[in-house]
């Protein structure tokens, strides 16, 4: 017990705590979406380009949050934007897109003087959190986890089967477009706990986690956050007690869980479970 | 239960002559190619109907322009209502080949269902007792009563096809396209369908049904358009199958 206690007596494991924890209730609500869709290469994109408006705000000296709000707005109505395009298809534009956002950051980082180190950003500081983006990332996380419940039918509708949903009247691309938004949102809140590497950890491997047993979007989306809850403090904790990164540390921990919970549901998932009804 | 508000007539009412969809001089180009050109027939309240035609000859494509997915000229109307984009067509529902859709999505047969009824409601809005009632009702006709709480992917492949049908009816859809629905499908479940069909069409949705399997037309099906490239014939199939019509229509070049 004192194991798992013992690193919150600090202030500023408190803080880091409840900055995990932030991500680990908002950022599997919305993965949840991203894993169904389909996609987390989408959301890997979105984590390492926001790097770009991060360097590029470091550079001016205003706050590196909104840096990556506006780099994070601007590749979601880009890759809105562009995605669509026929003959290159979607995980294509994402990757140039993405890359070339990254790119943009770290020379951007690189040509600065500052003596401030580029892992900081990729890898987050959870422990330099303070309690001012820890409001902001509980207000900006509240509403985005408020927009994925009162978009919850729309989102099932134009994810199962979007040409019905367009049929009867679901507005896909709007409902596609505010799930980019949403990504962007989950990347900037996670920024400087996790840094922007690892940000799409705890938005991608819980609900991935959930997937592999959810029998409803319901049980899903609760369990991924139960898993993203849990990995994030465990991770947490671990990382104090290993002097490891807490973003990497928390990865490890969430890709442990998936893991497990991988072989302990593979007997279900077994073709010969199938049965149709009787 | 009023037989008015829960009546599994479809939504609106149908043109002059009970008619519910007419396609006049419907094309497809894809790119350069044209898949499919001049098309043109209407649909009668309560008929079912087979569309059959050699693989690659527009089957698929002719169902998803009905449906308003891929672009074509021509005139598609149903209900009497000029088609302009995909929101004026929520008379029609269409049942994707088996593999379109994620089926291990966690998804229940009752939410399936009730995705029909969201053409009656807002975005905001949640379904009603009242719809709750309709989706009950949808997957009684379909021959699936009570499996509204089963997990979809618990289904045989029959009765996914008529979990979808539950949802065309549900959506009180005047015209329903099912593409390959009987592909791949053992002798009793097509016994099924074709009860679910009988009491759909009885009750007077229109089912347009996409098939390879000529022996079943001949069989089981009243009408048959004859497809590739262009309409080659719409009639009883005694007619529209008879052997050198066939001969003709699975010839490999289309007809110009």
């Amino acid at each position: 017990m004192s194991w798992l206690l013992d690193p919150f007596r600090a202030e500023f494991m408190q803080r880091a705590l409840v900055a995990t924890l932030v991500i680990g209730v908002v950022a599997p609500v919305v993965g949840t979406w991203v894993v169904l869709r389909r996609m987390a290469n989408l959301g890997d994109a979105m984590a390492h380009g926001t790097l770009a408006g991060v360097g590029i705000a470091y550079a001016l000296g205003i706050d590196v949050l909104f840096g990556a709000v506006g780099a994070g707005l601007l590749l979601a109505t880009l890759l809105v934007t562009f995605s669509g395009n026929r003959r290159l298809g979607q995980e294509t534009v994402v990757t140039v897109l993405g890359t070339a956002f990254f790119g943009l950051g770290v020379v951007v980082i690189s040509r600065l003087d500052t003596g401030v180190e580029l892992t900081h950003f990729l890898f987050g500081r959870v422990l330099t959190v303070g309690w001012g983006d820890i409001w902001l990332n509980i207000a900006l996380g509240g509403a985005a986890v408020a927009v994925v419940l009162a978009l919850f039918g729309e989102l099932r509708l134009a994810t199962f089967d979007h040409v019905q949903a367009e049929q009867v009247g679901v507005r896909v691309e709007l409902v596609q477009a505010v799930l980019v938004v949403l990504l962007a949102v989950v990347v900037v809140i996670s920024l400087r706990a996790v840094g922007t590497v690892m940000s799409v950890t705890l938005l991608v491997t819980p609900a991935a986690t959930s997937r592999l047993f959810a029998r409803s979007l319901r049980q899903m989306t609760v369990w991924a956050v139960v898993f993203g809850v849990t990995e994030g403090t465990v991770g947490l904790v671990l990382s104090y007690h290993l002097e490891a990164a807490p973003g990497a540390t928390i990865g490890l921990t969430a890709a442990a869980v998936f893991a497990v919970v991988f072989a302990a549901t593979l007997p279900r998932r077994m073709p010969h479970h199938h049965r149709p009804l009787g | 239960m009023s037989p008015h508000r829960h009546s599994h007539a479809p939504h609106h009412t149908p043109g002059p002559d009970g008619v519910v969809l007419e396609l006049q001089s419907l094309g497809v180009t894809l790119g350069e190619r044209s898949v499919l050109h001049d098309v043109s027939f209407s649909v009668r309240r309560g008929e079912l109907i087979a569309v059959v035609g050699p693989n690659g000859a527009g089957k698929s494509t002719l169902m998803r322009a009905i449906c308003g997915l891929v672009n074509h000229d021509g005139v598609v109307e149903v209900n009497g209502v000029h088609c302009h984009d995909r929101t004026d067509r929520m008379d029609l529902a269409y049942i994707p080949q088996r593999n379109d859709n994620d089926i291990a999505f966690p998804l229940t047969v009752g939410e399936l269902v009730c995705a029909g009824r969201r053409r009656f409601r807002r975005w905001w809005q949640r379904p009603t007792a009242d719809d709750r009632v309709v989706v009950a009702d949808s997957l009684a006709r379909v021959l699936l009563p009570g499996a509204a709480d089963r997990s979809l992917n618990e289904l045989s492949g029959g009765q996914l096809q008529r979990a979808y049908l539950a949802r065309a009816l549900a959506q009180r859809a005047s015209v329903v396209l099912l593409d390959e629905a009987l592909s791949g499908v053992d002798e009793p479940t097509t016994e099924e369908l074709f009860d679910v069909f009988a009491a759909l069409v009885a009750g007077g949705t229109t089912l347009v049904v996409a098939t390879h399997d000529l022996g079943l037309v001949r069989r089981r099906f009243p009408r048959c358009l004859a497809v590739n490239g262009t309409l080659l014939a719409d009639g009883a199939p005694v007619d529209v199958l008879s052997l050198d019509a066939v001969d003709d229509l699975f010839s490999t070049r289309p007809r110009p």
